[in-house]
């Protein structure tokens, strides 16, 4: 093609000499590497010297808010701490337990949701967007309403709960009580993470082909056995990978949390973040915390390759 | 295995009409091939039979009952898609066995296995079995899926086009297995195809579908040698039927209100020289066992079969006679058929 030796052409004339020659003396190899280092000397920069900064910080007696005393090393003093530390157990029990509850009845409703969604009634779409609302607030605001909504005086859940049972609205607290105060953030994760859920349990549900169904049909199985032999299993990965992100999110949940009860009353709902928050930045233990967000870290990594090792099972079924 | 009828059926959706007035019985023990371009109304009527679709209009009996109302898993009929819907999470094992172990069946599992591996030996997949269903290659797949239209005795098979997504040469095998499955068995099929080979090579009768309607329903031989129009003409034969105004021949007697003469390739004699209509060879294809001879009359062009021996070359001048041609009226009608 004429034209595009025209066009070659001009570019190598428009190129100044010492530059066509400079570039001329490289090999691809060290073309590709020039444009994959910024990337990577970012990606060391900001995540991988910092989580090695960390390891290295957690071994030691350093306070951020004293970077002039001398750094002694103190081996693996922080992790025996933090292991033997009842206060620390209670967070990973009080973070098990949200985790696994939210995980529970989002999956359960999500996926329940997405069901009746997938019978494309009049105005599937319509519901879809309304149901999707909740994921598209911040976790800021979200906290701070259902602050509100979970008042006993005034708040609208306790209202509509003393509606249905009878029970005074004033005489429980949500957010105050030991007892209610963890299932109170389980109702609102579930509140606002639900419909995520369902969006990807829909996508699932969406990609079983009709046939399928027709042949088991004529196959004469009932729509109980359809549903128990051909959409939960065909939808199982979907639903894997929604516990999976769910479950990673959850483990890390902070911000909805702190603004809901801060951690409160007493510890009830202080999640291992909080806990990591207080030492790191309200107690200046920047060594502990270290060492405990190593742990946690780890904690999560492994759980999530062991996940992902079952999904992909799963998924070559 | 039982008869199956069709009266009248009608269905639509929305504004088109996929089929009307179909009016068809399958014998029992027969092999009937819908035959039709894609929209035609083939499959509709395969979906009707099955009862997954409900006809607008007519009805539907098999072995003698009304099925009209019933729905697909009061019918017992087996049907076979296009795309292979196996269960891909159960082994081929268990997708044979599906349909046996519902609940209205109650067949015990010793039974089953019998069966299964009775149709896994006749489709010899019975290496496979314990195969997940989707390790499989494309043949073994529709395999499987024809099996599990087999192991249960249904009152008839409804095949859609079961070996389109096959290569040519899985085609020609299974088309033939397929056949000899059915003969032995003594099965009722009613089957769907684009495709004239599996038509003629495997049906007792051909319907061919147009417009949602059945144009003419007969034995491949009938449909092939009187067709009752041009788009019947045109369904069966490669290459394709040659058709003709009338004023291409001017010499050539034919019935009054003739206006296309069609002439099928093996039905076009060629000689040198003879005087009959005179033709220009434009292109010669030579298959090996045959040639194809592109003609010219006029502006009119034809395709005749001709012995590869026979040393023509592009731009000679050749004479033509038709050996029992079709006559069309204005409308595309046969006349005289």
């Amino acid at each position: 093609m004429p034209d595009m030796n025209a066009i070659a052409d001009r570019v190598a004339s428009a190129t100044p000499p010492h530059v066509g020659k400079a570039i001329r003396g490289l090999s691809d190899r060290s073309i590709a590497w020039i444009f994959v280092a910024p990337t990577m000397i970012l990606l060391l920069a900001i995540n991988i010297f910092p989580l090695i900064w960390t390891v290295y910080l957690s071994f030691t007696n350093y306070a951020s808010n004293r970077p002039n005393r001398a750094v002694v090393n103190v081996g693996l003093k922080w992790y025996q701490d933090i292991l033997s530390s009842p206060e620390v157990w209670a967070a990973m029990q009080a973070t098990a337990h949200f985790v696994f509850w939210t995980i529970f009845f989002q999956t359960l409703i999500g996926f329940g949701l997405a069901y009746l969604i997938d019978r494309k009634f009049r105005g599937h779409a319509f519901w879809t967007t309304i149901i999707l609302i909740p994921m598209m607030l911040s976790p800021a605001v979200v906290g701070n309403f259902w602050k509100f909504l979970y008042q006993p005086q005034i708040g609208l859940f306790n209202y509509v709960i003393s509606f249905f049972t009878g029970i005074p609205p004033s005489s429980f607290e949500m957010l105050g009580s030991v007892t209610l105060a963890p299932w109170a953030i389980v109702i609102v994760d579930t509140w606002m993470w639900t419909p995520y859920v369902m969006l990807i349990c829909l996508a699932g549900l969406r990609s079983i082909p009709d046939y399928i169904y027709e042949a088991a049909e004529v196959d004469r199985a009932s729509k109980w056995r359809q549903f128990w032999s051909i959409t939960l299993p065909m939808a199982l990965p979907f639903i894997m990978l929604a516990v999976l992100f769910r479950g990673i999110e959850n483990f890390k949940m902070f911000d909805m949390v702190v603004l809901l009860t801060g951690g409160g009353p007493g510890s009830t709902t202080e999640l291992a973040s909080i806990t990591l928050k207080r030492q790191a930045f309200e107690a200046y233990r920047t060594g502990y915390s270290s060492a405990f967000a190593i742990i946690l870290f780890v904690v999560v990594f492994g759980l999530a390759n062991i996940y992902v090792r079952a999904l992909n099972k799963v998924k070559q079924r | 295995m039982a008869e199956v009828r069709l009266e009248q059926a009608e269905k639509r959706f929305g504004d088109v009409t996929a089929v009307t007035g179909i009016d068809l019985t399958i014998h029992d023990g027969e092999f009937v091939v819908l035959l039709g371009p894609t929209g035609a109304g083939k499959t509709t009527t395969l979906r009707l039979v099955a009862g997954l679709e409900m006809p607008d209009h007519g009805r539907v009996s098999i072995g003698g009952r009304d099925a009209t109302p019933l729905s697909p898993m009061e019918r017992n009929v087996a049907f076979v898609f296009q795309q292979y819907s196996l269960y891909p999470h159960l082994s081929v094992y268990d997708n044979l066995a599906f349909p046996l172990r519902s609940p209205t069946r109650r067949v015990d599992e010793a039974t089953i296995r019998h069966a299964v591996e009775r149709v896994a030996k006749l489709l010899r997949i019975e290496q496979k079995l314990q195969n997940r269903a989707t390790r499989l290659s494309g043949g073994e797949m529709q395999r499987v899926a024809i099996g599990r239209a087999l192991v249960r005795s249904p009152s008839i098979f409804l095949m859609d086009e079961p070996l389109s997504s096959l290569d040519a040469k899985l085609r020609a095998e299974l088309r033939l297995e397929l056949k000899h499955i059915q003969q032995d068995l003594g099965a009722t099929v009613l089957y769907v195809s684009h495709d004239q080979t599996e038509a003629m090579t495997m049906a007792n009768r051909i319907g061919v579908l147009d417009h949602g309607r059945l144009v003419q329903i007969g034995s491949p031989r009938e449909i092939y040698e009187s067709p009752r129009n041009i788009y019947v003409a045109t369904r069966l034969g490669m290459p394709s039927i040659n058709l003709l105004p009338l004023s291409a021949f001017p010499s050539h007697p034919a019935p009054t209100g003739t206006r296309t003469i069609g002439a099928r390739t093996e039905h076009v004699a060629i000689a040198r020289g003879n005087g009959g209509a005179h033709a220009r060879v434009e292109w010669v294809e030579h298959l090996g066992d045959q040639n194809h001879l592109h003609l010219a009359i006029g502006e009119h062009k034809l395709v005749t079969l001709v012995d590869p021996d026979l040393d023509l070359s592009v731009g000679d001048a050749v004479d033509i006679a038709l050996q029992q041609p079709l006559y069309f009226d204005a409308d595309g009608e046969r006349i005289g058929g």
